[in-house]
């Protein structure tokens, strides 16, 4: 706080002002789903759904789809009507700085039920963030007045003194972006009744019944594969709810099997699109999967290309958590799908799911009792974001409950 | 030796050591199994090579605990942990040797006065760096070493005069870093016409200040009187072996026992001449650990071959590859 240094405020596009001329100008005056946020939200993915803008950044395409009337409809009328609801007031939100799209989800749903907010984007933010400011001030244009008011979009370089006081003067801190993020941001207290809504490293697997992937019909599989390669790809597979292990369950025979064909679809699925690495991701993968190999992790490394990795685990327990580079997959059998029970950590997010029923997947859920695995979607669901996520109803997260009883 | 001879050489007894680890390290010898390396390997590119970025994460030797007669370092940046290189004697031994005979190319029989173009403070430190690693390795193959730099990191005018008195009518050994060189050295004003230059470290920031090979040897012949420039390239990781820029400076050789593979980083082919790609870097001299076959993480390409001064490749670095880096979930504020 040397120099008073001062925030950019990058939507409503207005320049530089020091932090406490950025909280004593925000207003309030929203209501829980109020209809003029609402109508700002649609304007705003509609825009995002233009083919043009879909077509050269997919991600967005799925942001505008999040943010159709009706969904926001579903997120306002979901809620419980026994108390009565109301915003949690100021909302400070730390997205991640690589993954361009998660802010404006965070943001979205706090503006949603009402609050004030004040988003922090990285500097080193990327084009899709560009493009997303863009298309939020083309929607600004037909909004109430209301919605500048109350919200903001603001970058700053390294300042301890700028979180600080942003930090103690929300209701609701919210912070995506791993342990060390989440870490440095406890250093700076929050005011004594406000609280953190953090999201800490995680880390996601894919479990597939090798009988009923070799009984799939064959555009089935090929249905599988594409969803397989957009859930780990899309995000060089480094978001926390891609896939990194795919853990095969059933008979050694039937597994070895559906591994091979599955490995051949999705190898086709990548040529086809054409996703390919470069020459640092291709080193980087041979470093992580060497590496895996010299621990004894790892029994057997395979290359197809630079894009496509896949690795035999020496034991199902030698599952990696972390990032081995875009298109490295680890592959290990198991006898059945309570055999994961005990290799779950509290760290596993998404369990992304092929062959297998609901009422199977829920007592897998009760079993792991809370452990991990706060997310089972389908092969192809696991970047689509959930108004519920990491464990937590994010509406709810983002009001108070006001009990009235005459 | 020509590239022909030499390969068919190098073939022999790098495959041999690739067995000799294979038994002799257990981590080493899991990796080749994972990915099927198997001999017989005709050529030098069918060896089965390590990325050099293991040495930084995992522990690598092929000798006893108690047989580790030295461990090396690697500067390593910041938030990386640096490559560990373990030596027993005979390994320890063969590299000063090695690196000898490499240099005896250019620096002759005897020792050489010495200038150094660093300060002294560099190699006193305790936790020595590197550079001061470097500095104290290239010390022994000179004599009446003298600092260009004072402990201050000025540059001392008058050591430099008083050791041209002694020394400036005959041949004498000049050894800095690169960019040391660039920025000392050119402005000293001084007579260094019968010195050799001996430089190392890298070209990233001449390279920020669009400086080239060509430049820096342009610049020092016409300032210095310096002609005799010979750039090096080697890494702690096959310490002992240099790949030595030849006298008109057309590009980087390869010691007899040593040689260089251009990988093409999609087909991992190798590269055909004047083609870049990955250099990966071979040498007989890693006998106490398994650093005998390294991809490196640098571009590189091959001028030419046994169509230089020196018989063998002849090749140049062209920079470093970046790191990967991925788009994850985590990182809000690391490298704001």
């Amino acid at each position: 706080m040397l120099d008073d240094p001062k925030l950019d405020v990058r939507f409503p596009a207005t320049g530089h002002v020091p932090v406490d001329g950025l909280l004593g100008e925000l207003g309030g005056g929203l209501d829980v789903g109020d209809e003029r946020v609402r109508e700002f939200l649609a304007a705003f993915g509609r825009r995002l759904l233009r083919p043009a803008l879909a077509r050269r950044h997919p991600e967005l395409g799925s942001l505008g789809f999040f943010l159709r009337p009706s969904e926001l409809a579903r997120t306002v009328e979901g809620l419980g009507t026994e108390h009565v609801r109301v915003p949690r007031g100021l909302v400070f939100h730390i997205p991640p700085a690589n993954v361009d799209t998660v802010f404006v989800y965070s943001w979205a749903l706090s503006a949603l039920m009402g609050n004030r907010n004040v988003v922090r984007l990285s500097p080193r933010s990327g084009a899709v963030a560009e493009v997303i400011l863009e298309t939020l001030h083309e929607a600004l244009t037909g909004a109430d007045p209301v919605i500048a008011a109350t919200q903001r979009i603001v970058s700053y370089g390294r300042s301890d003194g700028i979180t600080a006081a942003l930090s103690a003067a929300c209701d609701l801190r919210v912070v995506w972006g791993g342990d060390v993020t989440v870490g440095e941001l406890r250093r700076h207290p929050l005011a004594p009744h406000a609280r953190d809504l953090v999201f800490p490293d995680r880390s996601s697997f894919a479990v597939v019944r090798a009988a009923a992937w070799l009984c799939a019909p064959r555009a089935a599989r090929v249905t599988v594969a594409e969803g397989f390669v957009t859930d780990t790809y899309w995000f060089d597979q480094a978001a926390c709810s891609s896939p990194r292990t795919v853990f095969w369950v059933g008979a050694e025979g039937d597994c070895d099997a559906a591994r091979a064909d599955f490995c051949e679809h999705v190898a086709r699925v990548v040529a086809v699109r054409g996703w390919g690495v470069d020459a640092a991701m291709a080193v980087e993968k041979r470093v992580s999967t060497y590496g895996l190999a010299a621990d004894g992790l790892a029994e057997s490394v395979e290359f197809r290309g630079n894009a496509l990795a896949n690795v035999t685990l020496a034991a199902a327990a030698a599952a990696p958590r972390r990032w081995l580079g875009a298109g490295t997959f680890a592959h290990a059998r198991l006898g059945s799908l309570a055999e994961l029970v005990p290799l779950v950590e509290r760290r596993d997010q998404t369990m992304t799911h092929f062959g297998f029923g609901g009422d199977e997947l829920r007592e897998l859920a009760r079993g792991l009792a809370g452990r991990g695995v706060d997310r089972m979607v389908p092969v192809g669901s696991a970047l689509s974001f959930h108004r519920v996520w990491d464990g937590f109803d994010l509406p709810a997260e983002f009001t108070r409950l006001v009990t009235v009883i005459r | 030796m020509g590239e022909a001879e030499r390969e068919v050489a190098l073939v022999r007894e790098l495959a041999a050591l690739t067995e000799r680890h294979r038994q002799a390290c257990p981590p080493y010898r899991r990796i080749l199994d994972a990915i099927g390396a198997e001999p017989p390997y005709a050529r030098l590119a069918d060896l089965p090579w390590l990325p050099v970025r293991l040495f930084k994460t995992h522990e690598l030797r092929s000798v006893r605990e108690d047989q580790v007669f030295r461990v090396l370092t690697s500067s390593g940046t910041t938030g990386q942990r640096p490559s560990r290189v373990y030596l027993d004697r005979e390994a320890a031994a063969a590299q000063p040797r090695m690196l000898a005979a490499t240099l005896r190319e250019v620096l002759g029989e005897r020792r050489l006065p010495m200038l150094v173009v660093d300060t002294r403070s560099v190699v006193r430190d305790p936790t020595l760096s590197a550079r001061g690693a470097g500095v104290l390795g290239m010390m022994n193959f000179g004599r009446d070493h003298t600092f260009v730099l004072d402990e201050q990191g000025r540059v001392d005018a008058e050591a430099v005069k008083g050791f041209l008195a002694r020394h400036g009518g005959g041949r004498f050994l000049v050894f800095g870093f690169t960019f040391m060189v660039w920025q000392h050295l050119l402005g000293l004003g001084a007579d260094l016409s019968q010195g050799v230059l001996v430089h190392s470290g890298g070209w990233k920031r001449l390279a920020e200040q669009a400086v080239g090979n060509a430049e820096f040897r342009g610049r020092l012949a016409a300032e210095c009187g310096l002609t005799r420039v010979h750039n090096f390239y080697g890494m702690v990781e096959q310490i002992g072996t240099i790949f030595l820029e030849g006298p008109d400076g057309d590009g980087l050789y390869c010691p007899d026992f040593a040689d260089v593979v251009i990988r093409d980083p999609e087909t991992w082919q190798e590269a055909p001449t004047g083609e870049p790609g990955l250099i990966e870097v071979v040498s007989t001299l890693p006998t106490s650990y398994p650093g005998h076959v390294l991809l490196t993480e640098d571009l590189g390409v091959v001028r030419g071959v046994d169509d230089g001064c020196w018989p063998g490749k002849r090749f140049e670095v062209l920079g470093r590859l970046p790191r990967a880096e991925a788009r994850g979930c985590s990182d809000t504020m690391g490298r704001a």
